[in-house]
């Protein structure tokens, strides 16, 4: 692939993992040379439709979401699911759990139907739910994915090399053993040992293990591991002193699609 | 070869004196723990100090190390040697056994000049333990309790003063060059031996037969029911081989710029724990459960490393019970297969003495 | 630059030579045949049943059997690649011309000398013709030092047969005898049909002075071997190679081990007397 037209698209998510893209465009500015990038709402106006690698970001959350990605996916011959929310669901499935009601009340209480910081007066909020899907998804429940970029955000240099492994031709592969090996790597001391608890022992390595490299526990956001030991990641738990329900609520940070779809 | 004698003092300005020529490491505190680390002052000098997370073979075969690089298109290689002239300060007898693992692997069939090169310009410091470093080690019962020969100096801590054992020319000439050293005296002697003779009692004996049965009770071993049991346990998170000072095993990944014409090889710690250790490009997996990996794990410790190199694979450093957060440790898989075999009843899991 | 390919690891066992792609041809859908030439004055002096390590640099190294037979050589080898993973991917979409790593040979191969005088009896199954061919090219061209040699060639399908033309001119010739079967024939396949076990009710092997070779999937060595063992081959004379994932090979890495042996190192090739109180072998 000579020089290959790259877009990026966002659907329901925090566009943080674009702002890292912008990131590792400054720190590895040769990337510039490399792909040609013809539509990328956070960083140009331009918005070109001829492209053969989509890096998608965000969870499919709106009924008109399904529509969009499958012209996305018509169009790219490789697409990359950008970040948790893409790649799991991520924290935008949290709210799967309740009915879209019980969701609006819980985030704007009950005088949410009368949004004071709208910037078109004030619609009614049940009119602007008309599109929202009972459950947001990850992109992969809609169309085939090529490529996973995990994490919360997305990692920088991971970033980078899945996307020389996409101008190479090669199968993008990002880890898929657990945080623990970077982390021992590191000579980090282990969390549990530490006192705190960690879901490092069953989520997929490949961020350097950032957040136990500054002491704050593996919050799960790369999703888990092929085959995790989950009843032996249970009893570490337990162990620690964690009940069956601080457990869920621990993976339902950014797992919360995927344990739904196991019960 | 001569035993002297070095002053707390003298041993501070030693390792400041070095430092014009080496890059000096030794173990430093951390969140509680040691890990090994450049001692840049005297004040960084802590030799009387618990087990490092990673032992420091890292120093030797390094977590991710350059081997080779090259320009893809006229296909433009070179190797590369990373051989800085180093000092490992500060080696319990289990690390030093475990080098000398490490040196027979990398020196043995073909020769690895990357780690030869860098064994070759290290010079190993290493200290008598006088009491254990954690309550996980075994040294005792694995024949590490003392010092090998792959050590350039030794170390043992007399209050004020270390004996210092030279092992070696490049030693010697080490502390000739760069320390304030006396011959040691009869009372020194005398001295030191007081202090080895009184330090084993400090350390229980934890397998409950003796090490030279291990090799034999492993070669039994292979259909044993533990297995399954671990692999039940096991995370297969690496932290056990990857804390391990005698494994070795690696993977090579290449690495290019974003113009795909540059980039280098490198390699990185592997371990047989993970799932797709033993898979081949075509995707059949020669080792796929847990409990074969960890069986594969104990055997090349117990048996293979043995029957290929002539030492054990288990230096009885304690370091992957340590990082076992399932708790599969050497000392109770061991004595667990011991007594199945003599069939008596093993002990309870999970006890540390 | 002059010696063998394998002397030139003295600097760096993971320094791969080039290597210049004189020839692609494809074969089938997966498997292309490269024919590889060294720098002047290196040779690769190999034996049947040996390895390379094979770089495409920036994409990695993977282990590859090597398809030519030593009295063949003529200053190029040959690999038949199936393209599997990033490298033979990468390799793939090479072309004549370019230039990619070699080193090795490595492990060890057939031991030929012990094969003189005896009849050799090759099952190979699928992609594991592809190491055998070297071994078979080597026994043919030196016919009149063995017995009977017969073939027993399994494949998937019609279309998965390597070597087709090979497989015609070994067929020809009055002093092999070739038996083919597939598992799934098409609409034009009239040859046999099955897995390659149903051949070895054709072969007539006098066990006793007969060596036998076989290289195959995974799945395939126990069954291909209670036939062999059936027919009173003894265990000594039966020759497996393995195919592991052989990261290194030089015997560091471990990633190929079967229990303690390090196949890169003491195999690929194994008598089955070897490895057959070995757990992890089949």
């Amino acid at each position: 692939m000579s020089r290959p037209k790259v877009a990026f698209f966002d659907f329901t998510s925090c566009e943080g993992c674009q702002l890292t893209v912008v990131d590792t465009l400054q720190t590895h500015p040769e990337l510039l040379d490399a792909v040609e990038i013809v539509q990328f709402r956070e960083a140009m106006t331009e918005k070109g439709e001829d492209y053969q690698i989509a890096f998608v970001e965000g969870s499919c959350a709106r009924k008109s979401d399904e529509e969009r990605l499958a012209r996305i996916r018509q169009q790219a011959q490789i697409v990359v699911a950008l970040g948790a929310c893409a790649h799991l669901g991520g924290i935008n499935a949290i709210r799967n759990r309740l009915p879209l009601e019980a969701v609006v009340n819980c985030v704007y209480n009950e005088n949410g139907d009368w949004s004071e910081t709208h910037p078109y007066g004030r619609p009614r909020l049940s009119d602007r739910l008309i599109n929202v899907e009972p459950t947001a998804k990850p992109i992969e429940a809609i169309i085939t994915v090529d490529a996973i970029l995990p994490g919360c955000p997305i990692d920088r240099e991971e970033f980078a090399r899945v996307t020389r492994q996409l101008l190479q031709g090669s199968q993008p592969r990002v880890p898929d053993y657990p945080l623990c090996v970077e982390c021992k790597f590191k000579e980090n001391v282990c969390l549990f040992q530490r006192g705190q608890v960690c879901l490092g022992p069953v989520i997929r390595a490949g961020c350097g293990a950032i957040c136990p490299t500054y002491g704050e526990s593996c919050e799960g956001c790369r999703g888990p591991i092929s085959n995790p030991n989950m009843d032996s990641m249970q009893s570490v738990l337990a162990e620690a002193g964690l009940t069956a329900d601080d457990l869920l609520s621990r993976f339902s940070m950014f797992g919360t699609y995927q344990m739904m779809k196991l019960e | 070869m001569s035993l002297r004698v070095i002053s707390m003092d003298a041993m501070g300005r030693f390792v400041a004196s070095s430092r014009s020529e080496y890059r000096v490491v030794g173990p430093k505190p951390l969140h509680g723990q040691y890990i090994f680390g450049d001692v840049e002052s005297p004040d960084d000098l802590h030799l009387n100090y618990t087990q490092t997370v990673i032992p420091p073979k890292k120093y030797l075969f390094p977590q991710r190390e350059e081997l080779l690089r090259f320009k893809s298109g006229d296909g433009e290689i070179e190797p590369v040697f990373d051989a800085p002239p180093t000092i490992l300060l500060g080696l319990h007898t289990c690390d030093l056994h475990a080098i000398r693992l490490l040196d027979r692997v990398f020196s043995s069939g073909h020769v690895d000049q990357h780690y030869r090169r860098r064994r070759d310009n290290t010079l190993v410091i290493s200290i008598e333990c006088l009491r254990p470093c954690s309550r996980h080690s075994f040294c005792k019962s694995m024949g590490t309790l003392s010092a090998t020969d792959a050590f350039d100096l030794h170390l043992t801590d007399l209050g004020a003063e270390y004996t210092v054992d030279v092992g070696s020319e490049a030693g010697e000439a080490l502390l000739a060059k760069h320390a304030k050293t006396r011959r040691a005296t009869d009372d020194d002697y005398q001295r030191l031996n007081t202090a080895l003779a009184q330090k084993w009692p400090h350390f229980p004996y934890r397998l409950d037969f003796d090490v030279s049965e291990l090799p034999s009770l492993m070669r039994t071993s292979y259909n044993s029911p533990l297995w399954k049991d671990l692999g039940e346990r096991c995370l297969a998170c690496g932290s056990c081989t990857n804390v391990c000072p005698t494994c070795y095993c690696f993977n090579v990944q290449d690495e290019v710029d974003f113009a795909l014409s540059a980039g280098r090889r490198v390699r990185i710690w592997d371990s047989c724990q993970l799932d797709e250790f033993a898979t081949i490009a075509g995707g059949h997996n020669f080792r796929k459960t847990r409990a074969e990996r960890q069986r594969h794990r104990f055997l090349r410790k117990g048996q293979y490393q043995t029957d290929a190199f002539g030492l054990l694979g288990c230096v009885g450093c304690g370091r992957c019970a340590q990082a076992c957060l399932a708790h599969i440790t050497p000392v109770d898989t061991f004595n667990t297969l011991h007594h199945e075999r003599s069939g008596g009843a093993a002990r309870p899991k999970g006890g540390a003495a | 630059m002059s010696g063998t390919l394998i002397e030139t690891l003295g600097e760096s066992l993971y320094l791969p030579q080039t290597a210049r792609i004189r020839d692609v041809r494809p074969i089938t859908a997966m498997e292309k045949l490269f024919t590889l030439e060294l720098p002047s004055g290196l040779t690769l002096d190999h034996n049947p049943g040996q390895f390379i390590e094979l770089s495409v640099l920036g994409v990695g190294e993977a282990p590859i059997s090597i398809s030519s037979s030593p009295s063949r050589s003529n200053g190029t080898f040959e690999l038949c690649v199936r393209r599997a993973g990033d490298v033979t991917g990468a390799l793939h979409r090479m072309a004549a011309g370019q230039v990619v790593g070699v080193r090795g040979p490595f492990g060890r191969g057939f031991p030929i000398e012990r094969f003189r005088g005896k009849d050799i009896l090759f099952a190979p199954g699928g992609l594991g013709l592809a190491p055998l061919r070297s071994l078979i090219n080597q026994v043919l061209d030196e016919r009149g030092k063995y017995g009977r040699v017969t073939i027993l060639y399994g494949a998937k399908h019609p279309s998965e047969l390597l070597f087709k033309d090979e497989l015609a001119a070994w067929k020809e010739r009055g002093d092999v005898e070739l038996h083919v079967t597939v598992d799934r024939p098409d609409e034009n396949w009239t040859g046999n049909v099955g897995v390659i076990t149903t051949l070895f009710a054709r072969a007539q092997v006098y066990a006793r002075n007969t060596v036998a070779v076989t290289c195959g999937p995974p799945v395939m060595y126990r069954f291909v071997l209670m036939e062999l063992v059936g027919k009173g081959i003894p265990d000594g004379n039966i020759y497996l190679s393995f195919e592991r994932r052989m990261k290194c090979g030089v015997g560091k890495c471990g990633h190929c081990q079967i229990n303690h042996i390090y196949t890169c190192q003491s195999g690929p090739v194994f008598s089955y007397a070897e490895i057959k109180g070995v757990q992890e072998a089949l």
